[in-house]
Formats: C-alpha cells, sequence, structure tokens
C-alpha cells in the first residue's frame, strides 16, 4: 500500500477546491465588467469536476485495470450561458444604441454559496491529509 | 515460525495494510465530493476481508494465485492478498448525481485512523519486546 500516494489524491482535490475559488472570486470581481478581449460583458465561469482514476502499479503489472480509488481534476471551465443583464444607463460609454448597457450575469449570492461549498470541501480535504500524516508517522514510530 | 513471523505480526501487518487501504478509498471519496456523477467506494464488509486476509490470503480478484507461479521456496513469499473497493449501495443521492455523505466519511476516517494506530502500537510493542530479549541476554544491564 501507499501510503503517499493518498497525500497525492487528497492534494489534488485540494488544488480543484482552490481552482474553484480562484473562479467564484474572479467572477466576483468581474460583476460589473462589460468589456472583455472577447468583446462584450464578462461572462460568469464556471469549474467542471471530473474524477480521475489513479493508476496501480501492482495491478497494471498484472495486466489488470481496476477502479479502486480516483482523484478529482479540473476537467474544464466554461462560460455560463444565461443572457446578460440589460440595464438603461444611456450617458455610458458601452451603451448600446437604445441606452441599454449588457452587464455579468453574476449573483453575489449564488457565488458566495459557491465559495462557502468550496471552502468547506478545501477543509474536509485538509483533514483527510492530516489523518494520512498521522498514519504516517504511527509507520515511521515502527523505527524508533 | 521464526522471532518476528509470528501469527500477530502477520495480522497486524494485514490490519495496517488494509486500514492503508481504506484511508486511500475514503480519500478518494472526499476528494470527489463535489464530483457530478460520482458515486461513494468501500472495501465491502472490511471485518471479513480481514479475516479473508488473515486465513491464507488465496487469490482474491484476478491477483496472479500462488499455484499460477512456479516457486523454488514457496515459504518465502507471502500470499497475495489485493483488496478491492466497490460502490456501495442506500446512500442518500444529489440531484447531481452524487452521493458522497460528509459526516459517513468523516467517521470512517477517524475510525480507520484509530485502527490503524491501534496495529501500529501493537507491533512496536512486539518490536519493543524482542529488542528488551535481545539486549538483556547482553553483559551490560
Amino acid at each position: 500500500m501507499n501510503l503517499f500516494g493518498m497525500l497525492e489524491l487528497s492534494g489534488s482535490a485540494l488544488h480543484a477546491e482552490r481552482q474553484r475559488a480562484e473562479v467564484v472570486a474572479s467572477n466576483m470581481a468581474n460583476a460589473q465588467t462589460t468589456r472583455t478581449p472577447a468583446g462584450g460583458p464578462y461572462r460568469r465561469q464556471l469549474v467542471v469536476f471530473q474524477a480521475q482514476r489513479v493508476p496501480r502499479f501492482s495491478l497494471a503489472l498484472a495486466g489488470l485495470q481496476r477502479e479502486n480509488s480516483s482523484a478529482v481534476r479540473v476537467a474544464a471551465v466554461v462560460s455560463d450561458q444565461r443572457p446578460s443583464v440589460l440595464r438603461f444607463e444611456p450617458g455610458h460609454p458601452d451603451a448600446d444604441a437604445k441606452g441599454y448597457v449588457a452587464y455579468p450575469q453574476v449573483d453575489p449570492i449564488e457565488e458566495m454559496t459557491d465559495l462557502l461549498g468550496a471552502v468547506r470541501a478545501y477543509e474536509l480535504n485538509a483533514s483527510a491529509v492530516q489523518a494520512t500524516k498521522n498514519m504516517i508517522t504511527q509507520s515511521l514510530s515502527l523505527l524508533q | 515460525m521464526s522471532l518476528i513471523d509470528t501469527p500477530l505480526m502477520r495480522g497486524l501487518e494485514r490490519v495496517m495494510d488494509l486500514s492503508a487501504f481504506r484511508h486511500q478509498v475514503i480519500a478518494s471519496n472526499l476528494a470527489n465530493i463535489d464530483t457530478p456523477g460520482y458515486r461513494t467506494r468501500d472495501v465491502r464488509a472490511f471485518a471479513g476481508e480481514i479475516e479473508q486476509a488473515m486465513n491464507g490470503g488465496q487469490a482474491m480478484f484476478g491477483e496472479p494465485s500462488l499455484s499460477q507461479i512456479s516457486l523454488s521456496q514457496p515459504s518465502h513469499v507471502q500470499p497475495w492478498f489485493a483488496p478491492v473497493s466497490h460502490p456501495i449501495r442506500g446512500l442518500l443521492e444529489r440531484p447531481d448525481g452524487n452521493n458522497v455523505s460528509v459526516e459517513r466519511e468523516s467517521l470512517l476516517l477517524a475510525e480507520n485512523q484509530l485502527r490503524f494506530t491501534v496495529a501500529a502500537q501493537f507491533m512496536k510493542g512486539e518490536f519493543h519486546k524482542l529488542t528488551s530479549a535481545i539486549t538483556l541476554g547482553g553483559s551490560s544491564s
């Protein structure tokens, strides 16, 4: 059994959750952005998580592939396809012919909920790392 | 049976092996807590697995069995033991198809860690007994 492999596994989750929190922060920072390099208002970003199988060397050696444990990875960061919010601001430089400005569809409550979820999941996996570290320390203490 | 290779030591080794494996499965469940469609996995009937591992550990789930390998000295090789995880049924499923329960996994994580610690402490005690047997035989102390 590979105790250090578990650290890698929990580490993948820490990485993915941090990326999710980063995307949420970016969404909130750009809640009022009307100009982007691609043109038009900022589009809310979403992360897509995907389970990724960890290959076990002993099984691969025996010609077997088995789904025993899986790490997680961010498969893609996609744009929210909901339409932008139109606000009547005729004086705004980005206003259209009728005086409406397209603002990103970013809901602060939605973003905060997502952020809290990411933080909690991060904490959970951090405690799993702590447990793994304790087990490794126990194994090492056998040598004393 | 030798000084170190006692049934107790072998059993403790298996318990630690299996606990480490189960820890990996639990860590995997926790890592995928937000992955849509992920199903909770676990080692089926933990006590049963330990029993099976202690009783010779015959070839389970496709690892090569001893009979398939020609050995000059079979006693030199530990029997193969390869636990596998299975999806668990009967858990509450979220709308995104994920059925990982934080409470269940946290509890199992704590329990499993304690199990590992117990086995490690026992093994440490065995080694200490052995060490004291060696040193007491010496001229000093």
